[in-house]
């Protein structure tokens, strides 16, 4: 058994203009959960302590919130994995939610950039009898099957540095939902569905990778690759920025060794997009005015052979 | 007021399923639910879904009804189960077409695996993970149809007026508001009521809410002293380790380390009916042979590549709880709290004995499981007895009018409330949840006597008595106050105990999964009758055998796995 001490952030959307915190102890095994442990704090000291909960066996969602300020499923973290040398554990709302009460945070905007994807499978033909499955095979499933382990805890969602600074990306769980749709083969809207997600700011994420974090192991970080890819090779929407900022990085890196960053602003931009052009003159004058003009042209480095048998051996063929 | 043709309390496998058939036949439809629909305790299921397909073998509908009644120690109504059973192919297909991933045989069919007392590899699965998956299925569709879902409403009280459902009330968690919700049918798929146990395979929500409410407003439950202990359940938490592992030809080892299954069903083993299983694996560790009170699930011999392939969830459920990796560890498990095979009774279409209300899935008894439920098969009633209840509902709604908004049920429910709000000291529900727990887990658990029983017929009315008397809600909260919330559960709870434990007394014979020691044998001149409970306020409920159990076409005989 341990003293458990739950430092909580307490808050209530009707009357509260700012949270406070309530340091809750209970004596519990060590091994506990820490939602077994809020819950036990809930049955016997204070009744008002509020969070979601299930299924208490990670398959639910309910339940994700920080964590000594990292986001993860209470019903997956035993106290004794997370606990300081005096048993004390913080436990937090999710980030990039707006709380509502206590650990309970509003997901309506979570929930919103599902329904944005239409989630649900438009098949080309329209079998209605129900007499016999279609046929797909076990391969085609598996890449499937492993994007359906998510339970949509939204833990990925408050990981996201982008999601912080613009909500209306779609974030990296619904972008893994749209992957089970667009790999999908009995599915006919491939390319409608590939549009949508770009037009949610897909080319926002910036692969930091905080959402390979995953309590269910979906990987939604490498989902959000794959998505690129797929937009690259069926060439979706290639006079948007993001594909080709992608592209012209690729190139330049390729070529040079170097990031040509010239090259890469008139790529991503578009050599003969005048207004975008002169929308990124400003920031152009003021780097030189300090001196940090990059060169127009760049030369390549010694050896770039080498970095081009890099490339050569890693890159997959997109076209 | 709130106005809806059709609304549907529960966002589970059954509640949706009945709120897309009614949508797709251009019914307005609304669901209820404690919590968003993918939050549902469906999304736990993890071995699969029973349907005849034969991809694997030669398999009929027929075969299937004869293993469902055999299974249902022959207390299941045959012509509930064949209706079943013949539709399951046919909801397995559209369950397809709407995009729920199934794991595959290598020709790109529907994988099938074998399930405990099933004559044939009938269950569909997608690894071990079906219920998720068709949760998620489900739950697309209502995106797809636009099914309105007023989540994280706790829906409270059934009104019932002029012997007719119209709606039910329902409790806003948001904002701490009761609302009317008038509906000309309802159908309630509010799942099971493990929570009357300490150790459950269920999770924090299952806790009798549709049971106990259609109980209040005068409508039966039956069978309810048939429960249903998994075989597989881990010791520290109750958490389910699917039968799957079994169906993949897991073993399961005493303290001497041996497969003691063939003692008991020689032809069988570990993949006979769960009764018989959690009754052997009981045996076993009250005998002695077992090891801290538990046997061992055997993995081990699968190899790693099948185990990461089929039961990674339940690998990964068993590592994160004992710390063992069944890879290379036999893991400790023990029957534990599962499914309640009675509920709400009902016909064959989920209908009521009130016009206007429906029950599928777990929280209803349509007696397609009887004495004992066969893995695979509870997702299977969802699916079928959720699309079967909403068809007959929007027939039934054709022919009314308008419904008369219950507002005594609204004030009565608001007076409810407001009483344990109201008060500042008495008894917490999770203390009285406490003590029910302890009495079912003690004295209504595999092996029953007439003592215990009615040892716990008593205490519960004690504690029924002291929760009406003494409860009050220690949070006073109007934003998502879950102890108003749990206590409501708890009230529940209660009710459904309490109709669990007289069945159980009253019910002297042992059939499925009621073992009494002191009336050993199965009585099938006496008890081939189903147990009606109704509720009496503040007392044990009436029992009434007035419904026999229908049999079409498979008189009872010995049952032998």
């Amino acid at each position: 058994m341990a003293n458990i001490k739950l430092d909580i952030f307490r808050f209530d959307e009707a009357v509260d203009s700012v949270p406070h915190r309530d340091i809750v102890a209970v004596d519990v095994p060590e091994t506990m959960t820490v939602l077994d442990a809020l819950e036990t704090a809930k049955a016997e000291v204070d009744g008002s302590i509020s969070f979601r909960r299930s299924c208490r066996s990670a398959i639910c969602g309910s339940c994700s919130m920080n964590i000594n300020g990292v986001t993860g499923l209470a019903c997956k973290t035993p106290c004794n994995t997370v606990m300081d040398e005096q048993g004390v554990i913080q436990v937090d709302p999710m980030p990039n939610f707006q709380p509502m009460r206590d650990l309970v945070v509003h997901m309506d905007p979570f929930w919103d950039k599902y329904t944005r994807l239409k989630p649900y499978l438009q098949p080309a033909d329209k079998d209605e009898d129900h007499q016999t499955e279609r046929r797909v095979s076990p391969e085609d499933m598996k890449k499937l099957v492993d994007v359906a382990n998510c339970v949509m805890c939204a833990t990925c969602y408050a990981l996201c540095p982008v999601v912080s600074v613009d909500p209306s990306f779609a974030g990296p769980a619904a972008i893994a939902y749209a992957y089970r749709f667009i790999e999908d083969v009995r599915d006919s809207k491939r390319e409608e569905r590939l549009a949508q997600i770009n037009e949610d700011y897909l080319w926002l994420c910036a692969h930091c990778y905080a959402c390979s974090y995953c309590p269910k192991h979906v990987d939604p970080n490498d989902r959000i690759v794959d998505v690129k890819r797929a937009t690259i090779k069926d060439r979706v929407m290639m006079n948007e920025r993001g594909p080709r900022h992608a592209l012209i990085v690729n190139k330049t890196v390729k070529q040079t060794g170097m990031l040509a960053e010239t090259e890469v602003i008139q790529g991503t931009v578009g050599r003969f997009n005048f207004r975008g052009l002169l929308k990124v003159a400003p920031l152009g004058l003021r780097m030189a005015a300090k001196g940090k003009l990059p060169p127009p042209f760049v030369k390549p480095i010694p050896k770039v052979d080498e970095v081009r048998t890099i490339f050569d051996s890693l890159e997959v063929p997109v076209s | 007021m709130i106005n809806h043709d059709v609304v549907v309390i529960g966002g589970g496998l059954a509640g949706m399923r009945a709120a897309v058939e009614a949508a797709e036949r251009g019914a307005d439809v609304a669901i209820v639910s404690k919590m968003h629909p993918v939050r549902s305790h469906s999304g736990a299921a993890q071995g699969g879904i029973n349907a005849a397909l034969g991809n694997r073998e030669e398999d009929t509908p027929q075969n299937h009804a004869f293993d469902t009644a055999k299974g249902s120690d022959y207390l299941g109504d045959q012509d509930a189960i064949e209706a079943m059973c013949e539709d399951a192919p046919r909801q397995i297909i559209w369950l397809e077409h709407r995009g729920c991933i199934f794991s595959r045989l290598p020709d790109g069919r529907i994988a099938q695996r074998p399930f405990g007392g099933a004559g044939a590899p009938r269950t569909c699965y997608s690894a071990d993970v079906t219920g998720l998956v068709i949760l998620h299925t489900l739950w697309e569709q209502l995106e797809r149809f636009n099914v309105k879902v007023y989540e994280e409403y706790f829906c409270t009280a059934l009104c019932v007026e002029d012997g007719v459902g119209t709606g039910v009330v329902a409790y806003n968690m948001r904002n701490g508001e009761l609302e009317l919700i008038n509906a000309k049918a309802t159908i309630f798929a509010t799942g099971g009521a493990g929570r009357m146990y300490a150790k459950t395979t269920n999770g924090y929500a299952s806790t009798a809410d549709g049971q106990a409410i259609a109980f209040r407003a005068g409508i039966p439950m039956m069978d309810m002293e048939f429960v249903q202990f998994h075989p597989t359940s881990l010791k520290e938490n109750g958490v389910l380790l699917s039968e799957a592992a079994r169906g993949e030809g897991a073993y399961l080892l005493n303290s001497a380390g041996e497969r003691f299954m063939f003692k008991y069903a020689p032809n069988k083993g570990e993949l006979a009916s769960r009764d018989v299983v959690s009754r052997a694996e009981w045996t076993e560790i009250l005998e002695g042979r077992g090891i801290d009170g538990c046997v061992l699930l055997d993995l081990r011999h699968l190899g790693r590549e099948k185990i990461l392939e089929r039961l990674p969830q339940i690998r990964e459920l068993a590592l994160d709880a004992t710390g063992k990796d069944a890879i290379d560890s036999p893991i400790p498990i023990l029957p534990g709290m599962h499914y309640t095979m009675g509920g709400i009774e009902t016909d064959i279409w989920g209908a009521t004995r009130v016009p206007g209300v429906y029950a599928a899935g777990e929280v209803a008894s349509p007696s397609v499981h009887g004495a004992n439920r066969l893995g695979g098969n509870s997702l299977l009633e969802t699916i079928v007895f959720g699309a079967r209840s909403a068809k007959h509902a929007c027939d039934y709604i054709k022919n009314v009018g308008s419904v008369k908004p219950s507002e005594r049920t609204l004030k009565q429910e608001q007076d409810r409330i407001a009483n344990w709000m109201g008060k500042s000291s008495g008894t917490r529900a999770p203390q009285l949840r406490a003590a029910m727990n302890k009495v079912m887990s003690d004295n209504v658990f595999i092996f029953r006597n007439e003592e215990q029983l009615q040892s716990a017929v008593d205490q519960l009315l004690e504690i029924r008595k002291q929760f009406d008397e003494n409860v009050y809600v220690m949070d006073k909260s109007k934003t998502f106050n879950t102890d108003l919330v749990n206590t409501m559960e708890t009230d529940y709870l209660i009710d459904s105990a309490m109709c669990v434990a007289n069945g159980a007394l009253a019910r002297k014979e042992s059939r499925g999964a009621q073992a009494r020691t002191d009336y050993p044998e199965r009585d099938d001149e006496k008890w081939m009758i189903h147990t009606l409970a109704w509720r009496e306020q503040g007392k044990n409920p009436r029992l009434d055998y007035s419904r026999k159990v229908t049999i079409t076409k498979w008189q009872p005989t010995v049952r032998t796995y």
